[in-house]
């Protein structure tokens, strides 16, 4: 079987305009521009299986969006090869586009001045699904997402949670084999994103559809995907299980402790770094080789009500990952 | 072709909603068709003819006019520009559509709303002020100028997208939408004089230009005064231009599809 997306040495550079701020700024521009280019995605490859869910971290203007819409052909690569279902995404052949959905958080396809149920029928015509199957699966996905009390209802007069809901169906009432899914839970309060979240994770188990998912949330990633792409500058950093982050960088664990008296905490110090201190709590960073001989002191030598040894939080890896330490 | 029928549907819902634009829409366009009139109103008090214009003619040329308005003129398709600018295109461009049609769906919804008030307006106008219309002595003169109609139609149309094509590589669009869409549209396509009341020269660049194929020209089949081998040159000519700003467009398309850069979300 053949892989679902190929992605070889993807370059996507933009052309940006600077120009000095304020007024004199815009009218130096007149004259004479400064162009200066960014490279949003700079010489990546992956390739990801038909039946996925692959999760993109990065920070803000990592790349993330900008590989995204190159994998779905809204972008022009600058050079490399991207093969998606083995077309070429910029062909925008129908078959391929009929394959495919890509969800945006910021950008709706409804049509905001008309029920939900308006675009669905469109994009029923638009696909060319045939009347069964549109009510089938549209049943399907209402079900699912429990939204059939809305459907009759303008979009704009709808929650943004519940216009994410109708987006999805929108999106995947052509049953898309491969799924972008960019910031999907973006801005939704945390019992909505629990809920998009339970979905996509049911949605991808029940159709085995390809389904590349990015987010500023970690708790998507981390319960939605096994494996994720790190991307940071345009550049990928990291490309495997998320287990695997925690082992690749983060050197050290954390032990936690609780006193139960007060200790001097100059004299914590010999045990590893200390994170923070505010009796009865304090937490340790300690190296990994070291974890257990810490922990063997600090219960032999301090008076210990509880003691925790953990994982570094993914989060906190990741934060570290992009800000600076130099990880290549 | 079935996605688009639905789109046109669609659209044609979705103006429903704009109900209030619409109708100032509408208001804009029965004042200019108003202050046309009354201008003409003034100058044939004084005489029965100018400047080869008998007053039933010149009364038709001015109601034609206001029914190409709404017919050729009003479009929508200059909304690209700003689906390129703010990555509105996304949504087309991920579905299986071609943008093209999917303003030309639009644009027809748009239309015909905007005919079906436009016939209503000048009837009720026409009443009013008594006005006696010109009506072609040939049915052959009917059927050249439906051709025309749908021809000036395509040509607004893709001189439209052109302009908003531009938007690719330029930020200030409406500048450019300036000068053609309202200057050279406004002056030089007839829809404010019958272009032949110019002086010969300015009129002979004129007739260089496409502009006037959207409402001079027409109008002037309309009202008899071109002869068979006239008729036949302006349909080519006309037909011509549609077919280099068709070809501009598409050239534009592809090129600019390369630069896009697909911002927002």
């Amino acid at each position: 079987m053949s892989p679902a997306i190929v992605v070889s040495n993807l370059k996507k550079y933009f052309k940006v305009h600077k120009k000095e701020p304020g007024l004199a700024g815009s009218v130096k521009s007149l004259f004479k521009r400064e162009y200066e280019e960014t490279r949003a995605v700079d010489n990546i490859s992956f390739w990801i299986e038909e039946g996925e869910l692959v999760g993109f971290i990065g920070p803000n203007g990592a790349g993330k969006t900008t590989t995204l819409k190159c994998l779905s052909g809204l972008l022009y690569p600058s050079s490399g090869q991207v093969s998606v279902l083995g077309s070429n995404p910029y062909g925008r052949k129908n078959e391929f586009l009929k394959q495919i959905s890509l969800v945006m958080g910021q950008k709706n396809q409804l049509w905001w001045e008309l029920p939900a149920i308006e675009t669905f029928i469109l994009n029923k015509e638009i696909y060319e699904i045939p009347e069964s199957e549109y009510e089938e699966t549209l049943n399907e996905l209402v079900e699912l997402l429990e939204v059939k009390d809305i459907l009759k209802i303008q979009v704009r007069k709808l929650s943004l949670g519940q216009r994410m809901k109708c987006e999805l169906v929108a999106a995947l009432l052509h049953k898309p084999k491969v799924l972008f899914l960019d910031e999907p839970t973006i801005g939704l309060d945390i019992v909505s994103q629990k809920k998009m979240r339970d979905f996509i994770k049911e949605y991808n188990r029940l159709k085995k559809s390809t389904i590349i998912l990015t987010s500023h949330y970690m708790d998507d990633v981390k319960e939605l995907c096994q494996r994720v792409i790190i991307i940071d500058k345009g550049k990928l950093i990291f490309d495997g299980q998320l287990s695997e982050i925690t082992e690749k960088y983060a050197d050290h664990k954390i032990i936690s402790v609780i006193f139960s008296k007060d200790v001097d905490p100059k004299k914590l110090e010999q045990i590893g770094e200390v994170r923070s201190y505010s009796f009865p709590k304090a937490t340790f960073a300690v190296k990994r080789g070291a974890v257990s001989v810490a922990a063997a002191e600090l219960l032999q030598h301090y008076p210990i009500a509880d003691l925790n040894i953990e994982e570094v939080p993914i989060e906190d890896v990741i934060r570290e990952v992009f800000t600076g330490k130099d990880v290549a | 072709m079935r996605k688009y029928f639905s789109l046109f549907l669609i659209s044609l819902q979705e103006y429903f909603t704009y109900r209030l634009s619409f109708v100032l829409w509408r208001v804009r366009s029965l004042v200019s068709f108003l202050v046309l009139l009354f201008f003409w109103l003034a100058v044939y008090s004084q005489t029965s003819s100018f400047a080869g214009y008998q007053k039933s003619q010149m009364f038709t040329y001015v109601i034609g006019v206001a029914f190409l308005r709404g017919l050729i003129f009003a479009t929508r398709s200059n909304v690209l520009a700003s689906w390129i600018r703010d990555g509105g295109l996304n949504i087309i461009l991920i579905r299986p559509l071609s943008v093209f049609k999917v303003l030309l769906s639009r644009d027809l919804a748009d239309k015909l709303l905007n005919v079906g008030f436009v016939i209503l307006e000048i009837f009720l106008i026409a009443k009013i002020f008594n006005l006696s219309l010109f009506l072609p002595k040939s049915f052959l003169t009917i059927v050249c100028f439906l051709i025309f109609l749908a021809l000036a139609f395509f040509l607004n149309f893709f001189i439209s997208i052109v302009i908003s094509l531009t938007a690719f590589w330029t930020d200030d669009i409406w500048a450019v939408r300036f000068l053609f869409g309202v200057i050279f549209l406004e002056l030089f396509s007839g829809a404010l004089f019958p272009i032949d009341i110019l002086p010969g020269g300015l009129k002979n660049v004129l007739f260089w230009t496409p502009f006037p194929y959207l409402v001079y020209f027409p109008l002037k089949v309309w009202l008899g005064q071109a002869n068979r081998g006239e008729i036949t040159r302006i349909i080519l000519v006309c037909a011509a231009w549609t077919i280099l700003f068709l070809w501009l467009a598409k050239r534009l398309w592809d090129k600019g599809y390369k630069e896009y850069g697909a911002y927002g979300g």
